[in-house]
């Protein structure tokens, strides 16, 4: 997986690079330049059509639109995977809390349960067996 | 109007209390005595008895609506789910350290002004996506007839178009300092090899110097009235006092 972003990190880096080379000839442009430029074009067209053929090898990758937004915003998409994961972490804390909270409810309650309805706690042990260890 | 709301509050009266047939309201209102429930009219393969009911043996006893306990096993929140997908690097990697806010510490080679919000200038990514360019299937390059239209004129670009060669300032402090630090340990065939030497004569000279001063001192505490006598040989306990 790794070497089809490397793939096409490389091709958009030689763009990239292509593209500001084209911006220093075109930003003080004499006429000996012509043919450089030419030649660049073409090159942008052949980026182009290396960047394109890196599509079809990253047809499962799934890129969430809040990335896109953090990057139209000018900033650091890493913000965004640092939120999701801290969020996610904290979100399964809060989980991990109820199910713990819930848990010893759940013993205190058979076992206050037991006290009151004795026959009747008996009967449903029976029928679900000994709770698992919380 | 008035007699579309009377015929549909008289529904509504009808049916009983709005809500009730949602079962949030004061309690159901008592069916009829001539009529079943619907789940008593139902076949018993068609009744839903939701996921997992117990046995109908186990359902004569004094429990009703028992259910299978949930499996042990499953995947919830009580696990680490950052530990259980190997997410820990990724974690210490985003969240143990500040990340940079700006997207050009990000991409810190791509050329061009790129902190700037792209709905400004319109090169947002999410244009992007909602306005996808009309364009053909594929890239052909350009012959000797379509670059003719690529024919500049001479001279520099106008200023409006000289956005791109403008990249975010750089603090040239801390990169002079870090270019610094690597040299400083290479210098033993530059000419900056006095340096050590001094330090290292400093360095020699430092033990005269302490001798000098120690014989000072002790010339000082004997002529001195609090001089016990033995200062010379404990020189940390007179320190002390």
């Amino acid at each position: 997986m790794a070497e089809k972003f490397d793939n096409l990190e490389e091709h958009l880096e030689k763009f990239v690079e292509n593209i500001r080379q084209m911006g220093i000839i075109v930003s003080d442009f004499q006429p000996s330049s012509q043919t450089g430029l030419n030649q660049k074009l073409n090159f942008m067209i052949t980026g182009l059509q290396d960047i394109e053929k890196c599509r079809q090898q990253l047809h499962e990758v799934n890129v969430p639109l809040e990335a896109f937004e953090y990057i139209d915003q000018g900033r650091n998409p890493q913000l965004y995977t640092k939120e999701c994961l801290e969020r996610a972490l904290a979100k399964n804390e809060q989980v991990k809390g109820k199910i713990d909270t819930m848990t010893k409810f759940k013993s205190l309650l058979i076992s206050e349960l037991g006290k009151a309805f004795p026959e009747e706690m008996a009967k449903y042990k029976a029928i679900h067996g000994d709770d698992p260890p919380s | 109007m008035t007699e579309m709301f009377a015929t549909m509050y008289g529904q509504n009266e009808a049916q009983g209390p709005p809500g009730s047939s949602l079962g949030f309201g004061p309690g159901k209102p008592p069916l009829p005595p001539n009529q079943v429930p619907m789940a008593a009219q139902m076949p018993p393969q068609l009744v839903d008895e939701g996921p997992a009911l117990r046995k109908p043996g186990a359902m004569n006893e004094p429990f009703y609506l028992l259910r299978e306990l949930p499996v042990g096993n499953e995947l919830t929140g009580n696990t680490n789910l950052i530990t259980h997908y190997s997410l820990e690097h990724a974690y210490n990697k985003f969240c143990g350290k500040k990340v940079k806010e700006k997207l050009s510490n990000f991409l810190p080679e791509l050329p061009g002004m790129i902190d700037c919000p792209g709905a400004q200038d319109g090169s947002s990514l999410r244009s992007l996506i909602e306005k996808p360019p009309v364009c053909g299937n594929s890239f052909s390059p350009l012959t000797g007839a379509s670059l003719t239209g690529f024919r500049l004129h001479t001279g520099p670009l106008p200023e409006q178009y000289r956005l791109m060669h403008i990249q975010p300032p750089k603090k040239k402090s801390k990169h002079k300092h870090k270019h610094h630090r690597p040299q400083d340990p290479i210098p033993q065939e530059t000419p900056s090899d006095s340096d050590p030497k001094k330090k290292k004569k400093k360095r020699d000279d430092d033990p005269d110097r302490k001798k000098k001063k120690k014989d000072k001192k002790k010339k000082k505490n004997r002529h001195s009235p609090d001089h016990p006598g033995l200062a010379g040989s404990q020189p940390n306990s007179s320190s002390l006092r």
